[in-house]
């Protein structure tokens, strides 16, 4: 018999203690694993940005319009790379309840900006460039939908108007694209501006923001100044940031998501750290007798404090892997209908890494004491103990 | 009858009696327990805040009325045309003067500087008419004066200006290279409006390129009902193709997204805590029984009932998930209670709120705390109660 049998038997020993403490380690970590994924999905917009992808927005604040003239100033400064412009559509499918996010953009240059985050067949590019009243439908928007190309479907614009006083555009689906990297959200549908712009009954040559990439991250700063620069004191000044800083911002207007994270997650582990600490504390005690018997038979203290840990490591593995797989299972339930929300939910695999690493953590830290314990225990107190 | 009653006073005191021996265990189960109804009473207590806040903000009869389908006020577009229509239509109050009680407003976001994070923060700009501030309950300058028609004056919201920087009277903002003066601080009943900066509406229209339309019209009604005979009037109207409600049901609207949120979020991530505590709980509860599993049988051999046993491991269990439900309660009241944070409302601006504890959360607190004893000290109780008595004896 070796050491690991015994450690098993050990655990194993009180049936109903061993399964108790692993269904509140599997709770403590599938909260740690589905909370930790949720706010890096939260994040998403931040790990997504590439350092030399900049956003000119309105200084007031990124609500208020720019003119599109600004367009090609920008672009024509030394160090823009690529360039795209944004305008916010504010789209709904038949009620103003099923939101869709929509943006009137360049075509030919926005798939430019974005080849890096989503994969365009070259039918899709070439139709979406062509068709005036075409749109491009993310892979996940169709999805949810049930879109499929070709199809005729009216957004209304909960915003802008047509010249008609419609508040509905019909648009054909020309065509549709897939994420390239994880954290890009395909839910997302995009509208030739050159269409929009003639159609709509106010706001006319106004976009909402640019986007642009650099052509190093070493330029970055001497583009910033000339765009902002160039702008200032005129009745549309901007401020120009990385996409990174401004995604950042923009989910710290939420509130601290990271810190009710941690906050809920150190209660759910402070809970469980007690509960199974102390049990273990106490199932060692217990078993005084025996690890006087073992050391009688010539088991070392170290020996000992191995098996101790290895028992303590043991139920934090049986219980925190389990709950690595609820968390899978939920996070794969609550993905489409937290869509909106938080667009790329999933089980990050460092995070899962991370989860397997406290486990470890966990299982040393609750059988540390009684392992000590367990060492040092002196045999003739060990077996005169009742 | 009263033979049982007094087994069970008995058993009970004993129970209780002997806990300090199993302290450090039962310990972990108060404050297992103590946790699990912080983190709902937190999360309940921020989702209750936040809706109050902006829930009581709206009267019944005020009129709110927005583009149809523009769900909020930021997106929505009223033009001038159509601002002369709302304002002779039916069931609108008209003051001593004749004028109907009405304000036209626009909805604008600037940026600012949140203090307790120094990051960027989409902030409200309203731009109002004379009559604006009058539709809105309990509006009163606290500080300085009231801005004057015409000037770039601005004042701002109590709410506000304790939360973000650069809003303190007699200072000067700049958006888009016009500078505004705040000239007074005012004070809304609490209500969503204190987390607003004010200005006149000509002024903005002409700042902000909006000449002549604004986003929305409130309105004074005659009566709460009156709503109807508006709604009904905008509706019949092809050139208002316009949404008509009252500010009580635009503001709870708005408030139900996020604060639904916060509950959906509060509620399973508690009780999945729950079931955790509660594992610990059913361990510490078997631990206790199976200590006192000699006193258990001793007791059964002189002639207590097994009933007895199982009461009192019950209630040993429920005072201890009760005093750890009291802490967990006290604790979310010393730190949470009040506790001012701001977050995003429907439109993309900043709305400042406090946690909101009221009674009827501590009791939900306290039920989910009760219920972890009742379920954690069940199980063992009826093993106590059919424990046999030689079992117990040779243990």
């Amino acid at each position: 018999m070796n050491d690991l049998v015994l450690i098993r038997k050990n655990l194993f020993r009180r049936k109903l203690r061993a399964i108790l403490m692993m269904v509140s380690i599997l709770i403590a970590f599938a909260i740690f694993a589905v909370l930790a994924s949720f706010e890096r999905a939260f994040n998403a917009g931040q790990d997504r940005a590439t350092p030399d992808r900049l956003v000119v927005l309105n200084k007031i604040n990124f609500t208020q319009p720019l003119p599109i003239s600004y367009y090609n100033r920008v672009a024509a400064i030394d160090g823009v790379a690529q360039i795209t412009h944004f305008s916010w559509f504010g789209g709904y499918y038949q009620e103003p309840r099923n939101f869709i996010a929509a943006f009137a953009v360049d075509p030919e240059n926005w798939m430019k900006l974005r080849d890096t985050d989503f994969v365009f067949s070259p039918e899709a590019r070439a139709a979406f460039i062509r068709e005036r009243t075409g749109v491009l439908v993310g892979a996940r928007m169709m999805e949810k939908w049930g879109w499929k190309v070709g199809d005729h479907i009216p957004i209304s614009s909960s915003i802008w108007s047509q010249k008609s006083g419609s508040h509905a555009w019909d648009f054909i689906i020309v065509g549709s694209f897939t994420a390239r990297i994880p954290q890009a959200d395909t839910n997302v549908m995009l509208m030739g501006y050159d269409y929009f712009n003639e159609t709509r009954s106010f706001g006319k040559d106004l976009i909402s923001w640019l986007a642009l990439r650099t052509t190093s991250v070493a330029a970055n700063e001497r583009v910033i100044e000339a765009i902002d620069g160039m702008f200032a004191n005129s009745p549309y000044e901007t401020t120009t940031d990385s996409e990174k800083a401004f995604s950042k911002a923009f989910a710290a207007q939420l509130g601290n998501i990271a810190l009710i994270v941690e906050l809920v997650v150190g209660a759910a582990f402070v809970t469980i750290l007690m509960i199974v600490g102390n049990t273990m504390v106490m199932t060692v005690r217990e078993r005084t007798r025996e690890i006087g018997v073992l050391k009688t038979l010539g088991f070392s203290g170290g020996r000992i404090l191995r098996m101790v840990l290895g028992e303590s490591i043991l139920l934090a593995l049986l219980g925190g892997l389990p709950g690595l797989g609820v968390a899978l299972l939920l996070i794969t339930k609550v993905r489409d209908s937290l869509m909106n929300f938080v667009p790329a939910l999933s089980l990050y695999p460092d995070i899962a890494a991370a989860a397997v690493g406290l486990m470890v953590v966990f299982g040393i830290i609750t059988g540390l004491v009684p392992a000590l314990n367990a060492m040092r225990l002196n045999i003739v107190t060990a077996l005169g103990r009742s | 009858m009263r033979s049982i009653i007094l087994q069970i006073l008995a058993v009970t005191a004993i129970n209780l009696k002997s806990l300090p021996q199993r302290l450090w265990l039962s310990l972990a189960t108060v404050i297992a327990v103590g946790l699990v109804v912080t983190v709902l009473l937190a999360f309940l207590s921020m989702a209750n805040g936040f809706r109050r806040t902006i829930a009581d903000s709206g009267a019944e009869d005020i009129a709110v009325v927005l583009r149809s389908g523009a769900v909020s006020e930021i997106n929505s577009v009223v033009l001038r045309d159509q601002v002369r229509l709302i304002e002779d239509g039916p069931g609108i109050a008209r003051g001593p003067d004749g004028k109907p009680q009405t304000s036209g407003e626009l909805y604008l976001t600037v940026n600012g500087i949140k203090r307790s994070t120094g990051t960027k923060a989409s902030l409200p700009l309203r731009g109002l008419g004379p009559l604006g501030p009058g539709l809105r309950r309990g509006v009163v300058i606290t500080a300085g004066r009231m801005f004057n028609p015409g000037t770039n004056e601005i004042i701002v919201g109590r709410a506000l200006g304790k939360e973000f920087e650069g809003f303190e009277l007699g200072q000067t903002v700049t958006f888009n290279s016009t500078r505004w003066s705040v000239v007074g601080i005012f004070a809304a009943d609490g209500s969503v409006f204190e987390s607003e900066i004010w200005a006149d509406l000509p002024v903005l229209q002409s700042l902000f390129k909006r000449a002549g339309s604004v986003q929305t019209v409130r309105a004074r009604l005659t009566s709460p009902a009156a709503i109807e005979t508006l709604r009904a009037y905008s509706d019949n109207d092809p050139r208002l193709k316009l949404d008509v409600m009252s500010e009580a049901a635009y503001f709870a609207q708005q408030a139900s997204n996020t604060s639904d949120l916060i509950q959906k979020l509060g509620w399973p991530l508690a009780i999945a805590m729950a079931l955790g505590s509660l594992a610990g709980a059913l361990n510490t509860m078997y631990s206790s029984v199976a200590a006192r599993a000699t006193e258990i049988a001793t007791l059964r051999a002189i002639g207590f009932g097994g009933f007895s046993a199982f009461v009192g491991t019950l209630v040993e269990s429920l005072i201890l998930a009760a005093i750890g439900g009291v802490i967990g309660a006290a604790a979310t009241y010393l730190v949470f209670d009040g506790f001012t944070a701001s977050t995003m409302g429907a439109s993309f601006s900043q709305v400042v709120f406090n946690f909101q504890l009221t009674p009827r959360l501590i009791g939900q607190g306290l039920l989910l705390a009760l219920a972890v004893g009742l379920f954690g000290g069940l199980f063992p109780a009826l093993r106590a109660a059919r424990m046999p008595i030689v079992a117990g004896l040779y243990g």
